[in-house]
């Protein structure tokens, strides 16, 4: 048992040390890591190849090369790359943010490089034409976006309501089904999402005009920033600026994009054309669930048996570990491992091990309660009989109590294995790109919402009828 | 007292507010078989589970062997070699069979080779009269073979006193006979014994003394006739009434 026990500590301690030894990589003396949201295009976006195109994509790459430093890009969703560089997680944001004062109190922005204004869509059919005609009616706006600040400011004088969610497609469908009568969003993304096949007619002139910029923590990264204009000013004056903005807002990209989508618009085109990221997206999916289970399980079961060593001590920490754990929603933290911690403490986490030890400590908690309770469960004459042969406590637990409580404990490894493989899809949130995430960014280009998400249904549901078998097999050879 | 096998001097026990030992005072010397008896709650069976510290006492001496098993800087694993124990419930390991239950202590402390308790156990096992047991599962015996095996066990680790908390009040009455026989086969060999028991047959045929408790102290004591056909104390007597005239 204590050979076993050591293997164990080795093993958590040796992947830990794996982890640390390669954090330190990505950031390299010349590669700038940048966060950004690949679910905004004509900006951000991934194409069908899953490449991260766009604007904004175009421009850093096109700055990098012109002022010779590299760039580690970063799909992590619009808040949280926004948190990630205010914790210092990553060392730049360029994803069709504009510019505002509040945003300047926390970051410094470049010059602007693109222009937009906020316009009202509504349903082909719809009769209404102007922001006079939604008295009394409902209006869908994307969180944290331009676009709902707009329709925030002006609902008490035109009398509308507004529901907000969290994803373009969404809000589009929204209006589309006739639950809201209009939207507001960026005039470019939806320039952009009109011409390739929205469903939506744009109904009213560009206001609210903003500026983009990209951004850096406040008073960091200044180089970078300085870089990043010097750049942005050669782009503009050797032509290749203008070339790129016209590649996305022009009618040559929109058409490219029209026809891919009509490819995979079953379920099986859908499938083949994202077969990559969606493939992708599995393994990483995998490679989550299964370090996860391995820590998950190891951190459980020292806790657990810390829960019922004869020492007040050691069951206080065991009790507590699991008190707060268990306790703590996992989205929250994950935000508070990957954003909080580093933002305190200043060294940074990569996104992938902040996940596994955000579900190290949530699943590895749930499983030290019922190691616990495994080992409660076994009659207490079993240990007295042990212990009262000579054999010391750890012998008596490894031999006689462990045997007969992991028994005990088997259904509820299985239960919590399945429940970690489904909890991965909480850590698209830090930008992870498993499978939920894949999911978003493949809705975010072509918008088809209720036909990808089957797809990556379907496939949770097929990994988590393998790892059923997987399990029970296992649970008949333990059982023999 | 270089022959005392057990010695506890005012030995108090309570759990919470429940005062269950008040004051014992047990002597047992070398090769005598004592058996408490006394009504339930009386305290017989906390003081047996003092005396192997799996009851720690609140207050007072136990020494067994001269060792002070109430000192907890005692090496308490070391001294439980020496003092097997049987229990009600026979408490056989479940995840073993019934081999490996009377092997199991021997090996891991490495007192026997794996041969060598092997060996041991088998002719342990023919000892309780279980010797085509050796590979089944504790699950498949009755609770009186469940009791040898247990009594097998405890024996495996060569303890030099035996300690007994009523072996046979969870078995069916057509199996109490061959645990006694167990039992008694032990006590003429010479072991050191002290039984709880409401085997009041057994107390009269084997007990070197009987130890009468009641509400945490020791009532009476002394040899069997003495306590079962002349009692001194009217609760001794009371007691007696009650378990022999069913």
């Amino acid at each position: 048992m204590k050979i076993r026990l050591k293997l164990f500590f080795a093993l958590f301690f040796a992947t830990l040390g794996m982890f640390a030894w390669h954090a330190p990589q990505v950031h390299a003396a010349t590669t700038y890591t940048i966060g950004t949201d690949v679910t905004f295009p004509p900006f951000v976006y991934a194409n069908s190849n899953n490449k991260y195109v766009g604007i904004d994509m175009e421009l850093i790459r096109s700055i990098a090369k012109e002022e010779g430093f590299k760039v580690n890009i970063k799909p992590l969703g619009f808040n949280a790359a926004v948190q990630s560089l205010s914790s210092g997680q990553i060392d730049g944001v360029i994803a069709g943010m504009t510019i505002t004062d509040e945003r300047k109190q926390t970051l410094n922005f470049s010059t602007p490089y693109y222009e937009s204004g906020i316009v009202m869509a509504v349903a082909p059919s719809s009769k209404i034409t102007s922001l006079k005609g939604l008295k009394g009616k409902t209006v869908a706006v994307k969180t944290g976006t331009q676009g709902a600040t707009y329709a925030n400011s002006i609902k008490d004088k035109y009398g509308f309501k507004i529901v907000t969610f969290d994803d373009s497609d969404n809000v589009y469908n929204d209006v589309k089904t006739g639950n809201s009568a209009a939207c507001f969003d960026d005039s470019a993304v939806l320039n952009y999402g009109v011409k390739t096949g929205l469903g939506l007619k744009i109904v009213t002139k560009p206001t609210d005009v903003g500026q983009y910029g990209f951004a850096v923590k406040k008073g960091q990264n200044q180089k970078l920033l300085k870089m990043f204009n010097a750049g942005l000013a050669k782009l503009k004056k050797n032509g290749k600026y203008d070339q790129i903005i016209k590649k996305y807002t022009g009618k040559a990209a929109t058409t490219k994009t029209s026809k891919s989508n009509s490819e995979g618009s079953t379920f099986f085109g859908l499938l083949r054309q994202n077969q990559k990221a969606i493939l992708s997206g599995i393994l990483e999916t995998l490679k989550l669930t299964i370090v996860s289970i391995i820590c998950a399980t190891i951190f459980g079961i020292l806790v657990g048996l810390l829960g019922v060593l004869p020492n007040k001590f050691a069951r206080g920490i065991s009790t507590t570990i699991v008190y707060i754990f268990r306790g703590l929603p996992l989205l929250v933290l994950a935000l508070f491992i990957y954003n909080g911690v580093p933002s305190l403490t200043g060294t940074k986490i990569p996104a992938f091990v902040a996940g596994i030890i955000t579900l190290t400590l949530n699943e590895g908690a749930y499983t030290a309660a019922f190691v616990k309770g495994g080992i409660e469960a076994v009659d207490i004459g079993q240990m007295e009989a042990a212990r009262s042969l000579g054999l010391p406590f750890g012998k008596a637990m490894g031999k006689v109590i462990l045997p007969q409580g992991i028994k005990i404990m088997i259904p509820s490894f299985i239960n919590q294995f399945i429940i970690t493989l489904k909890d991965t899809s909480i850590l698209s949130i830090i930008g992870i790109l498993e499978l939920t995430q894949t999911g978003k960014i493949i809705i975010a280009r072509n918008l088809e919402g209720f036909k990808v998400w089957a797809i990556i249904a379907v496939i949770y549901l097929l990994i988590i009828t393998l790892l059923t078998l997987l399990s029970k097999w296992v649970e008949r050879r333990i059982n023999d | 007292m270089a022959n005392l096998k057990v010695d506890v001097t005012d030995l108090n026990k309570s759990f919470g507010d429940n005062h269950v030992l008040k004051g014992i005072d047990f002597k047992v010397a070398n090769n005598e078989v004592v058996v408490l008896i006394g009504p339930s709650g009386s305290g017989k069976s906390t003081l047996l589970r003092c005396l192997n510290r799996l009851e720690n006492p609140t207050s007072g001496k136990v020494s067994i062997d001269g060792k002070d098993i109430s000192n907890t800087k005692t090496n308490i694993d070391q001294a439980r070699e020496n003092i097997g124990m049987v229990f009600q419930h026979f408490n056989l390991f479940n995840n073993l069979t019934v081999g490996q239950n009377v092997e199991l202590a021997p090996v891991e402390l490495g007192k026997l080779s794996k041969e060598d308790a092997a060996a041991q156990a088998k002719k342990l096992l023919t000892t309780v009269g279980l010797e085509d047991k050796y590979s089944a599962k504790p699950q498949s015996l009755s609770g009186g073979q469940k009791q040898r095996v247990a009594i097998a066990r405890a024996l495996a680790m060569n303890p030099d006193i035996m300690l007994f908390d009523e072996p046979t009040s969870a078995l069916d009455p057509e199996m109490v006979g061959d645990v006694l026989e167990v039992m008694k086969k032990l006590a003429k060999e010479g072991m050191t014994m002290v039984v709880v028991t409401h085997e009041m047959g057994f107390a009269k045929e084997m007990a070197d003394r009987v130890v009468f408790m009641a509400d945490g102290v020791v009532v009476e004591e002394g040899k069997p006739e003495a306590v079962f056909d002349h009692p001194k104390n009217e609760r001794t007597k009371a007691f007696l009434d009650k378990v022999i005239n069913v």
